[in-house]
């Protein structure tokens, strides 16, 4: 399996070369186009393993879609080309080994050997944060591609870091994920505007996106249809 | 106990590794962490990197420990001079390196603990009396909302059981349909159509298929549609016996037992899905709990609805409700003992409260005269030799 990542960094689309039984699994609603020698499956399951509906309905709470689509290439030199629902960039991550933590809507597509699952990140955070309660844990080995609201960037932790809430993509297993106040003093933090802030703690990669969607859906709101 | 061999599986943090991370098996000695890369990070990798790898060694005199990671209960081990780290978060790892250590390790672990307990003790007390409020809020609206989903189910329009039952009817292996003008489909569909004008909702879309097969069953899909295999029709002493199954079944229809069933094993999400309507979600929620049968294994309360509904509707076609008991008596004595085929009867228990109960029913439906149905079961049951 080959890819590439097309029109960035404003409008990405990631399109794949697939060979025969090469397969991609995808969040439903983010295919474009495809050659005609590919099939699409739609389940709760992810490919490698188990799953249904308990997967599937947690997923639900992620803000993904109850269903996968895996496509699979039936013949060589097939392309795929898939995008994310929002306007903005797509990245490629190699999970090599350990886990993947990403916020609900980033979460794009994986390789078939990727588990899908959703993770509980807590009352809390949900409740003070703005995050979602349950974020999607991406576990195995293969290919991972996340989209973001505006442009994407990557930060190698090591030590402490701090990031607005609604900014986070993704994170490494490796990073510990608290919620804190920006500045000394709870009020004052209010007052900045910036409230609570994430702060992560440890070694590893982290990515961020340029704008946020909650403070996009509190400007367009009302015109837009829900999910 | 702990095995001296084990493995952990986790990874290692070192400038020699490209990308800086590498999966890793790791083991614990009595004197050193020794980590090697895993064989899913070496298949990634090119050959020429692969050789240039050394194997990492923390000795555990020197080891120092922390705790975080997104679960918080990762564990890294540091060497003295800060640039080698081997993490991990499978279970039994800590505890193996506080035995290998004598203790020294636990004893860091547990000061490590209580200091991250420490620094977030006042903001976590403020986040904590929050979260209690929301939680309390968020149990009184979950059981609202769970109360609410009886009553929205009839709001749900009939429309939405007939979508849920055509998908669940694509899950159907159909291979081994009869043709609509095989006796046997004539026959039920004969019976069905004359059950329909006594059903709860006379305006349901019944349907019934017939499907060969041993299996001794019968079901109703959310909507109408059935399915009758052959093996019950086999096993029917009478046109009444069969007429009493298909009253049954098209009372779960009716009654709307399969929507409840979905509502119920998806709990909140379906019924939040039904207040605010969001169909699409709905209907994949309904295709998923076809796939696995949810639809069709009702609790005990829909059954005895089931039955004393079809009783109702038996009753007022003129037919002996309580030849549902006769089919229940007659599967029960001949072949009690292999309940592998005998699916309608094993996904139908407790025959004896059963039989009672509608028996209770029908003396309070009144006397009437029964009729028998006037349809020929041995010409079909010769038709399916
Ligand atoms: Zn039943």
């Amino acid at each position: 399996m080959q890819y590439d990542l097309v029109c960035r960094p404003a409008s990405t689309a990631v399109r794949f070369a697939l060979d025969a039984g090469d397969s991609i699994t995808c969040e439903v609603g983010a295919m474009i186009a495809m050659s005609s020698g590919i099939t699409v499956e739609t389940t709760s399951k992810s490919r490698g393993g188990g799953g249904g509906i308990m997967k599937g309905i947690k997923r639900m709470f992620t803000g993904e879609n109850f269903f996968l689509n895996h496509f699979t290439a039936q013949q060589s030199n097939q392309t795929l080309l898939i995008g994310p629902t929002m306007i903005g960039d797509c990245i490629h991550h190699p999970l090599r080994s350990g886990s993947m933590v990403v916020q609900g809507s980033s979460w794009l597509a994986s390789s078939s050997s990727i588990d899908i699952d959703a993770t509980w990140r807590g009352f809390t955070s949900a409740i003070f944060s703005g995050e979602s309660m349950f974020w999607v844990k991406c576990l195995g080995t293969g290919d991972l591609f996340l989209s973001s609201y505006g442009a994407i960037y990557p930060i190698q932790v090591d030590g402490e870091y701090t990031v607005d809430t609604g900014h986070i993509v993704a994170f490494e297993d490796t990073l510990q994920f608290k919620i804190g106040k920006a500045g000394k003093s709870l009020v004052g933090s209010f007052l900045g505007g910036e409230g609570l802030v994430c702060k992560f703690q440890g070694q590893g990669k982290l990515y961020c996106q340029s704008h946020n969607p909650p403070s996009l859906g509190k400007l367009l709101g009302p015109k837009l249809k829900p999910r | 106990m702990l095995d001296p061999n084990q493995q952990f599986r986790g990874g290692v943090f070192h400038h020699s590794i490209p990308d800086g991370r590498i999966g890793a098996e790791i083991r614990i000695t009595p004197s050193e962490i020794i980590a090697e890369p895993s064989a899913e990070a070496l298949s990634a990798m090119d050959p020429s990197e692969v050789a240039r790898l050394p194997r990492w060694v923390i000795p555990l005199s020197e080891c120092q420990v922390d705790l975080g990671g997104a679960s918080g209960r990762m564990v890294f081990c540091r060497n003295k001079e800060r640039d080698l780290t081997i993490f991990c978060e499978e279970r039994g790892f800590a505890a193996m390196l506080g035995d290998r250590s004598g203790g020294r390790i636990s004893e860091q672990l547990h000061l490590v603990r209580e200091r991250q307990a420490g620094e977030n003790h006042r903001f976590r007390f403020w986040l904590a009396v929050g979260a209690a409020g929301t939680l309390l809020f968020g149990v009184i609206g979950y059981y609202s909302v769970l109360a609410a989903a009886r009553f929205a189910i009839a709001a749900v329009p009939i429309s939405m059981d007939e979508k849920i039952g055509s998908m669940a009817m694509q899950t159907i292996e159909k291979e081994k349909k009869l043709s609509a003008d095989h006796p046997a489909t004539k026959f039920t569909t004969e019976i069905v159509d004359r059950l329909k004008p006594h059903a709860a909702i006379p305006e349901m879309n019944f349907k019934v298929i017939v499907i060969d097969s041993s299996e001794v069953n019968a079901f109703a899909l959310p909507g109408g549609q059935m399915v009758v295999y052959t093996g019950l029709l086999k096993k029917a002493e009478s046109g009444e016996q069969i007429a009493g199954v298909l009253a049954h079944e098209m009372s779960h229809a009716t009654l709307r037992h399969g929507l409840q069933r979905v509502s119920q094993s998806l709990g909140i999400v379906a019924a939040i899905q039904f207040l605010i309507g969001d169909a699409g979600g709905l209907l994949a929620l309904g295709s998923q709990a076809a796939q696995t049968s949810i639809l069709t294994s009702y609790s005990r309360q829909s059954e005895t609805e089931a039955d004393l509904e079809g009783a109702r509707m038996l009753h007022e076609a003129g037919l002996d409700p309580e030849s549902i008991s006769e089919f229940f008596d007659k599967l029960k004595k001949e072949d009690g003992d292999i309940p592998g085929v005998l699916v309608w009867v094993s996904s139908h228990p407790l025959h004896e409260q059963r039989i009672e109960s509608i028996a209770k029913f029908k003396s309070t439906l009144g006397k009437k005269e029964y009729s028998s149905l006037d349809l020929d079961l041995e010409t079909v049951k010769k038709s399916l030799e």
